[in-house]
């Protein structure tokens, strides 16, 4: 049971590592500012939801979430990033709004506020016994790919100019750089690669519904890299880790000791008062960005 | 003439910086332009490297009309510029600085993943060139520190580096010595004087004396148009350049 309960957690954990990682490859090495994450993990748990439940099996369902989120992630970004910083934010902000409106109110196709039920899980048949076992290495599997994909894509020439960029977009231009396409680039990466995470949620949890995707969990993975540590891949993992602990323990804490006050409902204050601790006083997170020696 | 300006002008409201502006500049060689604060040299410098685009005229590059690129596309034809206010890549390091700027494309990400031996040989490359200039500049011992960590005048230096590392036809230097010491200065110079043999510069400066040492030409420019241009020895006995800008 405490087994079950801690690869639960893992499970969790794993999820967020691979959003937080998807967004730090824009927030975090590009500074492009999404405010919207929370859409094209929607875009993931929805696509690939109805396309099992159409039948079609898992694979085809995650691949379908990608190719969405890579359009939306296309659609948002060919108008805003020519624009500055701000609009981006204001514009992903607003679309994972709209997006979770769209689900709520489109009942033909989402069933609305009721949600979806009996998600159906990839090869569950297989390991009906221990599926959470299956699951967690599934899950970890993915992270593990996503984590060596990012960190070949940042240890190159490509994500050089990312930082670059994030430094001084105009002085990148000076070089020859369409900084404007490579912004595309990195966009729509990070776009498929929050979409396998909401994949992985909707399946493991067999059921989705639109008030999972609220703008606080854009703000929640924020927190993972900003706490982690800002343009370091393993930084936000482990910023994932600590959020995800942090959340599940204040919902044991009242067993063992006794405070005048629910802790699980202090949690939010807590994390937001670390929030602003780490950025006065550690601005690069737990752990820092890496010095590149300049070898690939 | 590599460069070529034709009657450029450029409004911001009511203010012209730019009237009927005209100059061209010979290959390989240093030509300075001068004037007091605000006579609109940044603003030419911009509207060659494409950072403001033409109310009307013309800028020829090789006999190639780039007035409507883009900086990028400008960039990529062989006009590398640097900027008044030193702007480097303050988180990457020095050697990193080096490396964007090589003008190579090697962002391609196909050949990340699919042909990295090649992207791999490449870089090699790159290091190699980019070396050999910070050996020039003699600021190779800082390669792996960050550029932020950087002094004011070795910050100046690397963008010199940066420039010559995207090996460009020409390069628009804007005030590469404000606030760098006098003998720092003179090494500057002198290490683009020694780069003349393999590309021009246009090099916005006050720092007059120093121009009339190293530049071949010299254009003057006052409330956005040229008033006069000639050789430095010309243009040091010159009235109408004594009035705006020594103030004689």
């Amino acid at each position: 049971m405490i087994f079950d309960y801690l690869l639960d957690t893992l499970i969790y954990i794993g999820i967020y590592a691979i959003l937080a990682i998807s967004l730090n490859l824009e927030a975090g090495y590009t500074r492009l500012m999404n405010f919207g994450k929370v859409a094209f993990f929607a875009i993931g748990a929805y696509t690939s939801t109805l396309l099992s439940i159409a039948g079609m099996p898992f694979i085809v369902g995650l691949i379908g979430g990608i190719i969405l989120s890579a359009l939306l992630g296309l659609l948002i970004a060919l108008p805003t990033l020519r624009l500055r910083a701000d609009y981006l934010a204001i514009v992903t902000l607003a679309s994972g709004e709209i997006l979770r409106l769209f689900f709520l109110n489109e009942q033909w196709l989402t069933d609305g506020p009721m949600g979806i039920r009996g998600i159906p899980q990839p090869m569950y048949t297989v390991f009906e016994d221990n599926y959470i076992i299956f699951y967690a290495l599934l899950v970890y599997g993915i992270l593990l790919i996503c984590y060596i994909f990012a960190e070949k894509l940042i240890n190159s020439p490509f994500g050089r100019t990312l930082k670059a960029i994030r430094d001084d977009e105009d002085a990148v231009q000076v070089f020859g750089k369409n900084t404007f396409n490579l912004k595309i680039k990195v966009f729509v990466i990070s776009s498929c690669m929050a979409s396998i995470s909401g994949t992985l949620f909707a399946h493991y949890l067999a059921y989705i519904s639109p008030d999972m995707f609220f703008p606080s969990l854009t703000f929640s993975v924020w927190t993972m890299m900003v706490i982690g540590g800002t343009a370091n891949n393993m930084g936000v993992i482990m910023g994932a880790v600590m959020i995800q602990v942090f959340e599940r323990g204040t919902r044991f804490l009242k067993d063992f000791v006794s405070l005048p006050v629910e802790p699980y409902n202090l949690r939010i204050i807590i994390i937001g008062l670390l929030l602003i601790l780490f950025i006065l006083y550690r601005p690069d997170g737990m752990i820092k960005e890496k010095k590149s020696k300049g070898r690939l | 003439m590599i460069l070529q300006v034709q009657d450029v002008e450029k409004s911001f409201g009511g203010i012209k910086a730019l009237e009927g502006v005209s100059l061209g500049v010979e290959e390989n060689t240093i030509v300075g332009l001068i004037g007091p604060n605000g006579s609109g040299k940044t603003t030419l410098i911009n509207v060659i490297s494409g950072f403001l685009k033409v109310d009307t005229g013309r800028v020829y590059f090789e006999g190639k009309d780039i007035s409507s690129l883009l900086p990028f596309e400008i960039a990529r034809l062989g006009i590398c510029r640097t900027f008044q206010l030193t702007r480097i890549f303050r988180g990457l390091t020095v050697l990193e600085n080096m490396l964007i700027s090589s003008n190579m494309q090697k962002e391609g990400l196909w050949q990340l993943f699919f042909n990295r031996k090649k992207m791999i040989l490449q870089e090699k490359v790159d290091e190699r060139a980019a070396y050999e200039i910070l050996e020039f500049l003699e600021i190779n011992h800082l390669k792996h520190e960050y550029a932020h960590s950087l002094s004011g005048g070795q910050q100046k230096l690397l963008s010199l580096g940066m420039a010559l590392m995207a090996d460009p036809g020409i390069v628009l230097l804007d005030e590469p010595v404000a606030g760098v010491n006098p003998t720092l200065a003179n090494k500057i110079f002198e290490k683009v004087k020694l780069e003349k043999k393999k590309r021009t510069f246009l090099v916005v400066e006050h720092n007059i004396d120093i121009l009339m040492d190293f530049c071949d030409m010299i254009y003057v420019m006052n409330k956005g148009k040229i008033v006069a241009s000639g050789k430095p020895e010309e243009i040091q006995g010159n009235e109408t350049v004594i009035d705006v800008y020594l103030g004689g």
